[in-house]
């Protein structure tokens, strides 16, 4: 790795994304405003804070998918392995979508069968070969705890799983190409409980090898898997914490009335 | 509010007279349309049936069409089809793929194709005709045997391909209007989950788009090719002829066609009474084309379905 890239906290872990000074407009719209936050690597932070407060557009930086949208406009840092993800000829996109994953809110696998879905990143890559694509897709389903439920059916159409093994089979499409940073935008949901217990239990182990950032509205969510919660206001960060801090003794008055349920 | 027995039982005949009426009205309008569809089914079997046999499907017309087959009629139809479709198919995958995925929608350009394509529906198809007659025909044709032909008649005069491309004008509108919806109708998360992993919009269309939108995209093709074999307009100054002893060898001669055929032969016959059982059973034969078609693409539909994930 880059040694650029480490970069020591306070507690000397290694952050693997550090967003500086960052201020995201739709049109005039000023959605995020001015925001710093360091992500530390092989953890799992969760962004929390009422609809319409910029978590998702905050999360939809780090991959840049902001620009699917029109009149979208950002400025400030946000440094990954060393650069600016911002500046245009640091990362293009393919590299930069290689090395930071993301799952959807609702499940979306593609039209094809579960295999393929799973080969669908590999093959972008130009790997071709059968023997390789296969060890991908069994190790991918594996890392998704997946792999027992359907190395039996892996050429059944995707779309044949519950919504739950499709939420995972989405995980394992992303993790097929290998990231180092895996985005979850609300995965769980559109999930009953216990689809969404298995996401969870699933998160928590893959942080031991990735870096988890996910956006969820549920809070017992953020406080039972994530190591840090940042609380975004109207486009403001308010504060961001170790988890435990923000869910037990937060510094700022909103965040409490938040996590405690006075408002949201 | 107190609700008496009476009270209810008045609502509850209401409800069911309701009921009663609005059953009965359903049924009878889809009686009506049915029937019409039964009717006219039925007059053109029991008129033509007789008709068909081995030889009238595999030789020409005899004796001014009073005797004999349809065989260069139906060669013909599928022929133009086949030209048609190689030009109207593309194109109209092309054009919807722009509209739906790369327009931008308030740009001029974006608003002229849509209006255009929109127009382009609405033109009656002898205007189409015309229009191919004196373009394709006179205009293209002409410069074509000026230039390679030092002014030889060879391409400057109806002929199939002329035909093909004034049907395409007539068929591409379908076209791009269903292969539009069925592009639409893809989800934008799957959108998304492509470009998330690193595929680029061209990718996301090849390999997500596309094949999620092919069974829709597939009945569009079908609506566009079903028109082309059932209009006549385009055909009459482009390409059909009244009679020909031989097939079309190239794509500048002349064809029969089977809806032409039975225009000629319900107006110009010299022998009403012997014409139209022919006329009938000509028909028959062209609405069998057109069932066919459909058929083979439901099966074609399904198959790829059931494969789809092979």
């Amino acid at each position: 790795m880059n040694t650029h890239s480490v970069v020591n906290g306070d507690n000397g872990k290694e952050k693997i994304i550090i967003i500086k000074n960052l201020n995201f407009y739709y049109d005039d719209v000023h959605v995020l405003k001015n925001i710093n936050l360091e992500i530390e690597k092989n953890s799992v932070t969760a962004l929390i804070g009422p609809s319409g407060c910029g978590k998702t557009t905050l999360l939809r930086v780090f991959n840049k998918m902001y620009k699917l949208v029109n009149n979208a406009r950002v400025e400030g840092e946000v440094v990954f392995d060393g650069k600016n993800i911002l500046d245009d000829n640091s990362f293009d996109d393919f590299e930069l979508r290689s090395r930071i994953g993301m799952v959807f809110q609702k499940p979306n696998p593609f039209y094809m069968s579960i295999y393929e879905n799973i080969a669908f990143g590999p093959k972008l890559r130009g790997i071709k070969k059968k023997r390789i694509l296969d060890e991908i897709v069994e190790r991918s389903l594996r890392l998704a705890d997946m792999w027992d439920e359907v190395k039996d059916r892996l050429h059944k159409p995707a779309t044949s799983l519950s919504g739950g093994q499709q939420q995972r089979l989405c995980i394992a499409r992303a993790l097929a190409v290998e990231p180092e940073v895996l985005l979850m935008d609300e995965p769980t949901s559109a999930l009953d409980p216990l689809s969404s217990s298995k996401i969870e239990e699933l998160i928590v182990e893959l942080s031991n090898d990735y870096t988890v950032v996910i956006v969820t509205h549920n809070m017992q969510q953020a406080s039972r898997i994530s190591d840090y919660t940042g609380f975004l206001l109207m486009g403001e960060l308010i504060e961001f914490d170790r988890t435990e801090k923000i869910f037990t003794s937060p510094s700022d008055k909103r965040t409490e009335n938040y996590v405690t349920g006075k408002f949201g | 509010m107190e609700i008496k027995d009476n009270d209810i039982s008045t609502i509850k005949f209401r409800y069911k007279l309701d009921d009663v009426i609005t059953h009965i009205s359903l049924l009878l309008s889809v009686l009506l349309i049915v029937g019409f569809f039964v009717v006219i089914l039925s007059v053109i079997f029991v008129g033509g049936y007789e008709k068909i046999t081995w030889e009238f499907l595999t030789q020409p017309p005899e004796e001014g069409m009073t005797k004999g087959g349809i065989f260069p009629a139906i060669i013909g139809t599928i022929l133009l089809v086949i030209v048609t479709s190689t030009f109207a198919v593309p194109l109209g995958i092309i054009t919807a793929i722009y509209l739906t995925e790369y327009g931008k929608k308030d740009s001029f350009f974006y608003r002229f194709v849509n209006e255009s394509i929109n127009l382009l529906s609405s033109i009656p198809t002898i205007v189409i005709g015309l229009f191919g007659l004196a373009f394709f025909v006179i205009y293209i044709g002409g410069v074509i045997d000026k230039v390679f032909y030092g002014g030889n008649l060879n391409w400057g005069k109806p002929a199939l391909i002329w035909a093909g491309l004034t049907m395409g004008l007539v068929s591409m509108p379908v076209v791009v209007t269903a292969v539009r919806e069925a592009l639409e109708a893809v989800p934008a998360n799957l959108k998304e989950a492509s470009f998330a992993l690193g595929a680029t919009k061209m990718e996301t269309i090849l390999k997500v788009v596309l094949p999620r939108a092919s069974t829709g995209i597939l009945t569009g093709l079908i609506l566009g090719i079903s028109r082309s074999t059932g209009e006549v307009a385009p055909v009459l100054f482009t390409g059909a002829a009244y009679f020909l002893p031989h097939l079309p060898s190239s794509l500048s001669n002349q064809f029969m066609e089977l809806g032409y055929h039975i225009y000629i032969m319900s107006t110009q016959s010299v022998d009403v009474d012997a014409t139209l059982p022919i006329q009938f059973a000509t028909t028959l034969v062209l609405l069998g084309i057109t069932f066919l078609l459909n058929i083979l693409a439901i099966l074609v539909r399904r198959r790829l379905r059931k494969n789809e994930y092979a």
